[in-house]
């Protein structure tokens, strides 16, 4: 009895250090990237609007987080990273003061990883603020080019860059919906009412551009604004930067020790069974061996 | 003879046991106390607002509170696509497929976690944390300031590669190395280390 208590205890102990190797093996944590912010640029494109400024509010907050002063026709700040939520976007004429009521205003919803401009876009007489979604992610070696048509001057142009067409009408005001193109360095040619504008525009494979066309001093004027980039070609998969000198030493195999708990077991087993069956008989002729004594006393 | 027997198996199943727990214990191995750096100084270049301009290529890499500071190699694709890595441990490269730092978009830059012997340049990358900086110097002198936003480790089998090589509409920097557990049968770690900075400002 004694014997079979220790020999599962045995088997516990042999059993527990396995329990112990499953439990890291268990304990994988997973990784998300979590983002909770999203983009935010401010512009100013109406060609007959003086300059303003420019409020960026979070929603149900009376102080602005942004404050662009003087801001003139063909300006386009640079992104902000904001957290996620809703924003609204107010203008007020250059040097107005903060709690003056604004010329106009707009609201955003900012989600998290998405970029976005609000331009003000059109003549001064019907200057709207127009929130623009604005494009993260291109095609594997391609780039993305859209155009903000904000000529005055020529209400109508049409735009090719490197001979392919970019749009043939675009009117005044619009904005072009992202196209797009093979990557490389191309003309970029703006035309409309006899008025032409030519530049040299690189477009890098995983770009983004926004092409602006405004009246400049001399008639049509290209301005390229990179929007996003990111690597041309993603390389496949994670990557390969470690040798595994610093990693911890595996165990070794506990197949040998295994077998020599088995081996060591089977052999007590089998000892075992060899003394009991030498007692049972053992202990029926001790039996008669007491009762003789006792009866000669 | 037969208790003899019992004994010894006894003594050889209890030696397979404490073999057992024995070598379950893994070996670690220690790495030299960490050293934290002093500040790199130079003339801040702020990030250009439009594509055509350019900045300058990165040419060294120092991150003061794990301790690095080392040249940039240039890093390219391997033949099979997957991006090519430093062929020292020592060293940390810029993958020149990827926007040159300071630049808008996400540049990317990669180095060992170890060699076969011990640590390798970016063996601390996963003790980064949120808010400290990284400072990358371009062949012009210029430095580009980095704040570190995430640390995130993937399995090598999902690895992100929109969140890493993706567009991104503002300057940031992606720092790459290997991290979770090593696979000894293919000699080589089963995870990914990403830091995620942006320019700070």
């Amino acid at each position: 009895m004694r014997f079979t208590r220790f020999v599962r205890r045995l088997v516990l102990l042999a059993a527990l250090p396995l329990l112990l190797l499953a439990i890291p093996a268990a304990a994988v944590a997973t990784a998300s990237a979590a983002t909770t912010t999203g983009w935010i640029r401010l512009a100013h494109l109406s060609p007959n609007t003086p300059a303003v400024d420019v409020y960026l509010y979070s929603f149900g907050d009376s102080s602005a987080q942004i404050v662009l002063h003087h801001v003139a026709y063909g300006t386009v700040s640079p992104y902000e990273q904001v957290p996620t939520g809703d924003y609204t976007v107010a203008m007020r004429a250059a040097g107005a003061a903060a709690t003056s009521a604004p010329v106009l205003s707009a609201s955003v919803d900012v989600v998290a990883g998405h970029a976005y401009t609000v331009a003000g876009l059109g003549p001064e007489s019907g200057l709207r603020l127009q929130v623009l979604d604005d494009q993260l992610t291109t095609p594997s070696g391609k780039a993305l080019v859209r155009v903000i048509q904000a000529s005055l001057k020529q209400s109508v142009v049409s735009v090719n860059w490197g001979g392919q067409p970019l749009d043939g009408s675009l009117k005044f005001g619009s904005v072009s919906s992202y196209q797009t193109v093979s990557a490389g360095t191309a003309t970029l040619t703006v035309s409309g009412g006899g008025d032409q504008a030519t530049a040299t525009v690189p477009l890098a494979a995983g770009t983004v551009h926004t092409l602006v066309v405004l009246d400049g001093p001399k008639g049509l004027q290209i301005d390229d604004l990179l929007d996003a980039a990111g690597s041309g070609t993603a390389p496949a998969g994670g990557a390969a930067t470690g040798f595994g000198g610093m990693a911890p030493h595996g165990p070794s195999s506990p197949l040998p020790w295994l077998a020599a708990i088995g081996a060591g077991l089977l052999l007590a087993a089998a000892g075992g069974l060899r003394i009991r069956a030498r007692r049972v008989p053992a202990a029926a002729a001790g039996g008669r061996h007491h009762r003789v004594p006792a009866a000669r006393s | 003879m037969a208790a003899l027997l019992v004994a010894a198996g006894l003594v050889a199943a209890g030696a397979g046991a404490v073999g057992l727990v024995v070598t379950r214990h893994a070996d670690v191995p220690q790495a030299a106390a960490l050293q934290v750096l002093p500040v790199p100084t130079g003339p801040i270049e702020a990030a250009p607002a439009t594509g055509a301009a350019q900045v300058a290529e990165p040419v060294s890499l120092v991150i003061p509170s794990i301790g690095v500071s080392t040249s940039l190699v240039h890093l390219g694709l391997t033949s099979s696509g997957a991006l090519q890595v430093p062929p020292t441990t020592a060293v940390a490269g810029w993958y020149t497929g990827s926007p040159r730092p300071g630049a808008i978009g996400s540049a990317v830059i990669a180095g060992h976690i170890d060699s076969v012997a011990g640590p390798g340049v970016f063996y601390r990358l996963s003790q980064l944390q949120r808010g400290d900086r990284v400072y990358v110097r371009r062949a012009d002198g210029t430095l580009a300031i980095f704040e570190v936003t995430q640390v995130q480790s993937y399995p090598k089998d999902s690895f992100p590669t929109t969140a890493v090589y993706g567009p991104v509409p503002d300057p940031e920097l992606r720092l790459i190395t290997c991290g979770g557990t090593f696979d000894y049968s293919t000699r080589s770690y089963l995870s990914n280390t990403v830091v995620y900075a942006t320019q700070a400002s």
